[in-house]
């Protein structure tokens, strides 16, 4: 288990940098996700000890990494990935057995493995500098692993690459650091790499850990509006739980009432959350199991990843995504009447703090 | 313009009729520009790039200090040399005034902080990061300047080469501590102002043509090590 506590960093017109409290699960890879300048890259750089923080302090294997001296015994036992692969302009091998000549150790037969899981082993006498980007990505990983570390940091690995090569490498590098039992850190903006790759999300914003919990949980049941807003929540709206039947919560949005399955009684200031893709959009009322119907009127229509990104009026705002396929069948145009309807469990509710209101 | 084209012919018959003098002078030039100038790059590169990787306090004083070092007038660094190594001097008990030994560490002194400086603008103009993945690969403070200025070496070349031109051109400082005494501290440059003071200039020409030469030799094989396995970008 690898344990920070009360890290802080202070920057000069900047806010803090400050985990109150994270634990990393050993043999799993974890995920760090948040907009740019959030703190991931410096949580790194603490950890490779690279910065040094004001105060804290980070457990691993039971130690407190920030108070050790021997620095390079503590480097030797880990792995960075750098988004930018940062090779030496030699061959493809020589950049592969660098970590382990810097150990002093031979390592053929090592090398000769990492360039084969890798699937660069036909490029082993090729210059770094004749390399594509998804190769140099490739062999910067290879490099990381060789020495077989026991936890492995990666910060965007991806983050230049093409989407068919990022498929392929996140499926070989899962592979590898399961079968390896290897801890992984892995930074990344992209909710579909964290995904794809991760057991478990942490979501970073301005300096701080603002949910860790699985994929699961962070996409559906962000923990803040902040979160939410990150990872894709569509529609955040305001509301109060005018009703509380079993678990079945009625929330008074204006003069409309949505349900939603909740924890959270009567009386209670939410955010109300619902994903894009949990709406459906119909030309009749429908007799399927959702219990929200709304009549609502058609803003904008506009393209978006796959899809189309429909922007509804049905008396508060609802954003649902729509095969461009249902867009052609239904007809769906700017200014149209449709049904949208979502279920009361894709509703999820957060409650509402004083200080949310301020934002 | 006579009298210069006459230089030339007699300069060039000198030159191949290499006498044992010539020979002599041309050694020790050659000796003491290749001795100084090793152990200027043995000092100056790894110290240049100590300073550009490290952070210290007054690190930018520091970096003027070197940067003002790389203009160092030769007279002054002369007249210090002979002050130091004079019989009453601090370190007169070397006896290294009037020897080869005193005039490469005059020449030392002038091309270290010229080499330092290169090297120490060529690793900082190496992205940060670079040095930092060096590092978290598992590279001791050592081995990773030795990644890096490997990396490099184009730049760092530069500055040996420049270190070498600042020391094979150099005349006041060995004139000054080698007292050019023949036979045992004449070299080429100081030969040339000899000879060109004594008005023998078919003489002067050829010290100075052979000294081109010499100097485009050194040039040649370093820029052959440096452009090497023409691999780079």
């Amino acid at each position: 288990m690898i344990k920070i506590e009360s890290l802080k960093l202070s920057f000069p017109g900047r806010l803090d940098f400050l985990i109150d409290e994270l634990s990393i699960e050993e043999g799993r890879i974890s995920a760090i996700i948040g907009p740019n300048g959030a703190g991931k890259t410096t949580l790194l750089n603490i950890i490779a000890l690279f910065q040094k923080p004001d105060h804290g302090s980070i457990r691993i294997w039971g130690e407190d990494i920030l108070k050790i001296r021997d620095k390079l015994n503590f480097r030797r036992k880990i792995s960075f990935v750098f988004s930018q692969p940062y090779l030496i302009n030699r061959t493809v091998y020589d950049n592969v057995v660098l970590p382990l000549r810097l150990r002093g150790i031979r390592g053929t037969q090592a090398v000769d493995e990492m360039l084969d899981l890798f699937k660069i082993g036909r490029l082993k006498n090729n210059t770094a500098s004749t390399l594509s980007q998804g190769e140099k990505h490739r062999v910067s990983l290879a490099r990381a692993f060789v020495t077989r570390p026991r936890l492995v940091l990666l910060d965007e690995p991806f983050l230049s690459l093409d989407a068919r090569f990022k498929e392929s490498l996140i499926d070989d590098l899962r592979r590898i650091i399961s079968l390896n039992k290897i801890t992984a850190i892995f930074v990344t903006q992209d909710h579909f790499e964290a995904l794809a790759l991760s057991d478990t999300i942490a979501v970073m914003m301005n300096g701080k850990i603002l949910q860790m919990s699985s994929p699961e949980d962070i996409f559906t049941r962000p923990a803040s509006r902040e979160a939410a807003d990150f990872v894709g929540v569509e529609t955040i709206i305001e509301g109060l739980i005018s009703k509380k039947e079993d678990n079945l919560c009625f929330i008074k949005v204006r003069e409309k009432v949505l349900e939603a399955v909740s924890a959270y009684s009567e009386g209670d200031d939410v955010f109300i959350c619902i994903r894009p893709e949990d709406v459906t959009v119909s030309k009749h009322m429908d007799t399927n199991s959702a219990r929200n119907h709304f009549k609502a009127v058609i803003i904008n229509i506009e393209p978006w990843r796959l899809e189309y990104k429909v922007s509804l009026d049905c008396g508060f705002n609802l954003i649902a995504s729509v095969t461009a396929q249902s867009v052609k069948s239904l007809d769906l145009r700017a200014g149209g009447e449709v049904i949208a309807s979502f279920k009361a469990t894709a509703v999820h509710l957060i409650r509402r703090k004083a200080q949310d209101d301020r934002i | 313009m006579n009298s210069i084209l006459e230089g030339f012919r007699k300069g060039i018959t000198l030159i191949f009729g290499l006498n044992s003098e010539v020979l002599e002078i041309l050694r020790l030039s050659l000796w003491v520009s290749i001795v100084a100038t090793s152990i200027a790059v043995l000092i100056g590169v790894p110290l240049g790039s100590i300073i550009a990787i490290k952070k210290f306090p007054f690190k930018k004083i520091v970096i003027a200090l070197v940067n003002t070092g790389m203009g160092l007038p030769p007279v002054v660094v002369g007249l210090f040399v002979v002050l130091f190594l004079s019989r009453n001097g601090p370190l007169g008990f070397l006896r290294w005034l009037y020897t080869p030994k005193g005039m490469v560490l005059a020449q030392v002194i002038i091309a270290t902080p010229i080499i330092t400086g290169l090297s120490l603008a060529a690793v900082q103009s190496v992205d940060p990061r670079f040095y930092q993945q060096i590092l978290s690969l598992g590279a001791t403070t050592r081995q990773s300047i030795c990644v890096l200025v490997r990396e490099i070496r184009l730049a760092i070349l530069a500055a040996v080469i420049a270190g070498f031109g600042s020391i094979i051109s150099e005349v006041g400082a060995v004139m000054m501590v080698g007292g050019n005494i023949k036979g045992q501290t004449r070299v080429l440059t100081t030969a040339t102002v000899l000879e060109t003071n004594m008005g023998n200039f078919d003489i002067a020409i050829a010290l100075g043509l052979i000294l081109l030469t010499m100097s485009f030799m050194v040039n040649l094989a370093l820029t052959f090590i440096q452009q090497g396995r023409g691999r780079q970008r």
